[in-house]
């Protein structure tokens, strides 16, 4: 078999918008699944009574469905019912943040459960308030506890993306797909995209797990 | 119970009460962890609470700030009933150190922003003030070159030595200690008695759960034996440590090998 | 807006097929890459340097590319490199086998080791041999820290057969979205399509949690 290397070389701008798409889209749901699974996991830990068994529903359902069919009904369905029209980048930073919200929002609540009762009961105490216990000793702590898994869940999030390549989202997927259907030659194509997605992951999980080793000290009572 | 027979040998008793405990009951579901508590603790007083694993002196402890409610009795504190309402609960808490077996320190702070923790947050003082506090709160129990450490690069005993200094820190009117030796290693229990004898002779009023007899007998003004969720004595440490009256208190003390 | 969900009960036949594909993959696919896995891990903990550092490759390798790349690679590359024409089917369950083993290699080596040293040390004291210690001792316990991983892993690989509908394997998802495009009822039919995934996926959810809870190790 003879590999010719010029199809990447040739189509350098072609795939390298393919990156940029992957990374925005990962970078963008990454944050926003980040801060609506805060909420949500503050909700269920905090929340009234009557919202708790709700926000569960939620996140085991998104637990059970899979991600290609919340991206493809968030950018065929939705807008039958809401009535309106989307591009397919938004459809999928909205179907990939509405998945992985629920993940987050469960490391936040394991994060939360896992700092000690006598760390609160320490901070009460003092005379601390409920909401100064959560906001000054509980979530600092939990957060260095939830590194390791906020890790994964990005890593989840960069293996994610691709999948938007199915409602047609311009990113690294889709246009490897494109290029190597075109080209004929899937080997050296796929070998490249391969590549490019082992080299933003691999450093996402070890650079994570590094820090988190430097830092594990400050959540560990 | 007889008054007089309470009170004899009772050295600080002229003082102010501080806690009195009036048939406190506490109950876990159908356990009764607390059956009908009297005691006093009077202002300047050491008292130690001493007896068997479980049979409730823990529960007194945190029962006493409100960490856990109680079915019934009344615990006054400097005169006034424990309130029930939250933000007073609060304000109460802010006037009573509490130190506890496992530490507790908050391990995303150095010891000095855990000992000017409390006073940031509660008391609402400027961070220089706070801070200013911390640092003499940790010279005196010993531990002022500690102050940027993390909890993670302390020994058990200077860890328990940062918390008592956070408790200090709040200034409180008594101090409350829930075995503060139980989970050190043996050498680093001498050094944590220490500061807590150096507490006592300054003065401060202080109830103290330990299985420590040697200190209780050196340091405390009074003994508490429980014992299944009951007083079965009290007294000097003179009558429980070398007459004590009752057969309870003989069999504990002899389990423990005390022999005076 | 009109709907018309008969859409769906008429092709219940084709979803009830779709259905039992999906179902299929999931068991085939962890009936291969439980041995397999089991090997990897083996290799990596036990094996010739160099077979060691093969081993560990593939597992980072396969744990760090997106699922979606392995699927289009395996229908694309598999044929070339092999020379064979293999179904869809086949290049699916390759490519979700391919992926789960890695995992799986990772989630036994990982149980192994979490079981301290002492451990080891004690059986051989009592006159284990290394093979008795790692049977009576090591696996018993680190099983409880396995399970609930390999359940959790079961969840995620019945969600991602979804995946190789992009190279039409006749799954759920590949045929929901079929019946779609000719019936032109996209919400009814993608809707279906959710509550099918949704019904059998939520007990699997609810199972790896009380799985988790039941086999939590206090330490």
């Amino acid at each position: 078999m003879d590999f010719d290397f010029s199809v990447i070389t040739d189509h350098l701008s072609f795939l390298g918008s393919g990156i940029a798409i992957t990374l925005l889209l990962s970078v963008l749901s990454g944050t926003t699944s980040l801060i609506a699974g805060f909420f949500v996991a503050l909700f269920r830990l905090y929340g009234p009574r009557w919202l708790k068994p709700l926000v569960v529903l939620y996140i085991d359902s998104m637990r059970a469905i899979p991600v290609l069919v919340v991206l493809v009904w968030t950018f065929f369905a939705l807008p039958i019912i809401a009535g309106v029209t989307m591009s397919p980048f938004m459809a999928a930073l909205i179907g990939l943040t509405v998945h992985l919200a629920a993940y987050a929002a469960e490391i936040v609540r394991a994060g939360v459960e896992s700092v000690r009762p006598g760390q609160s009961r320490a901070a009460l105490a003092l005379g601390m308030s409920r909401a100064q216990i959560v906001r000054r000793i509980v979530m600092p702590q939990a957060l260095v506890r939830m590194l390791p898994a906020f890790g994964s869940l990005l890593s989840i999030t960069i293996k994610d993306t691709a999948i938007a390549s199915v409602i047609a989202v311009l990113e690294l997927m889709r246009q490897s797909e494109t290029l190597a259907g075109q080209s004929f030659q899937p080997i050296e194509v796929f070998s490249f995209a391969m590549l490019v997605y082992f080299l933003m992951l691999f450093p996402v999980t070890r650079g994570v797990d590094m820090f988190y080793r430097r830092v594990a000290h400050l959540g560990r009572s | 119970m007889n008054k007089s027979a309470t009170q004899s040998g009772r050295t600080k008793a002229g003082g102010i009460t501080i806690i009195r405990y009036r048939g406190v009951v506490k109950r876990y579901g159908d356990f009764q962890a607390l059956s009908g508590i009297d005691l006093d603790v009077h202002a300047g007083e050491v008292v130690c609470l001493i007896g068997p694993s479980g049979s409730g002196k823990s529960t007194l402890l945190r029962c006493t700030n409100g960490l856990e409610s109680i079915e019934g009795g009344d615990i006054e504190f400097e005169g006034t009933a424990l309130p029930r309402d939250e933000r007073e609960l609060r304000a109460v808490r802010t006037r009573m150190g509490m130190v506890f077996q496992s530490f507790e320190l908050f391990p995303h702070l150095t010891a000095l922003a855990n000992v000017a923790e409390g006073p940031r947050t509660v008391l609402r003082k400027h961070a220089a003030e706070a801070n200013r506090r911390a640092s003499a709160m940790l010279a005196k129990v010993g531990l002022a070159d500690k102050a940027p450490n993390y909890p993670s690069a302390l020994s058990g005993g200077q860890q328990q030595r940062v918390a008592i200094a956070r408790a200090l820190a709040m200034e409180p009117d008594v101090m409350l200690f829930d075995e503060p030796t139980s989970a050190l290693d043996p050498e680093t229990i001498g050094e944590v008695l220490n500061v807590m004898k150096q507490l006592a002779d300054e003065g401060m009023t202080m109830v103290v759960v330990t299985h420590e007899m040697t200190f209780a007998r050196r340091v405390g003004d009074w003994i508490a034996v429980f014992d299944a969720g009951r007083i079965v004595e009290q007294g000097p440490p003179e009558q429980i440590f070398d007459a004590p009256t009752t057969e309870r208190t003989r069999d504990f003390l002899s389990h423990l090998g005390w022999t005076g | 807006m009109t709907f018309d969900w008969s859409v769906v009960w008429q092709h219940r036949d084709a979803l009830m097929a779709a259905t039992g594909t999906t179902i299929l993959l999931t068991f085939a696919t962890m009936a291969i890459a439980v041995p397999c896995g089991i090997m990897v891990a083996a290799l990596r903990l036990y094996a010739w340097k160099p077979v060691r550092a093969l081993a560990t490759s593939y597992v980072e390798l396969f744990r760090n590319l997106p699922l979606i790349l392995v699927v289009y690679w395996a229908f694309y590359v598999l044929p070339i490199m092999t020379g064979l024409g293999l179904s869809p089917l086949a290049t699916g369950l390759a490519a979700l086998v391919l992926n789960v083993t890695a995992y799986n290699a990772e989630t036994f080596r990982a149980g192994i080791n979490s079981i301290r040293r002492g451990q080891v040390e004690a059986a051989m004291a009592l006159g284990m041999s290394r093979l008795q210690a790692l049977r009576r001792v090591v696996l018993p316990q680190a099983l409880r820290r396995i399970l609930p991983v390999l359940a959790s892993t079961w969840v995620s690989l019945f969600k991602d057969t979804s995946l190789v509908s992009v190279i039409a394997v006749t799954e759920l998802a590949y045929v929901a979205m079929q019946i779609r495009a000719q019936t032109f009822r996209v919400l009814e039919m993608l809707t279906a399509m959710a509550a099918i995934y949704w019904l059998l996926g939520y007990p699997q959810a609810k199972l790896v949690d009380w799985m988790q809870r039941r086999f939590a190790v206090t330490e």
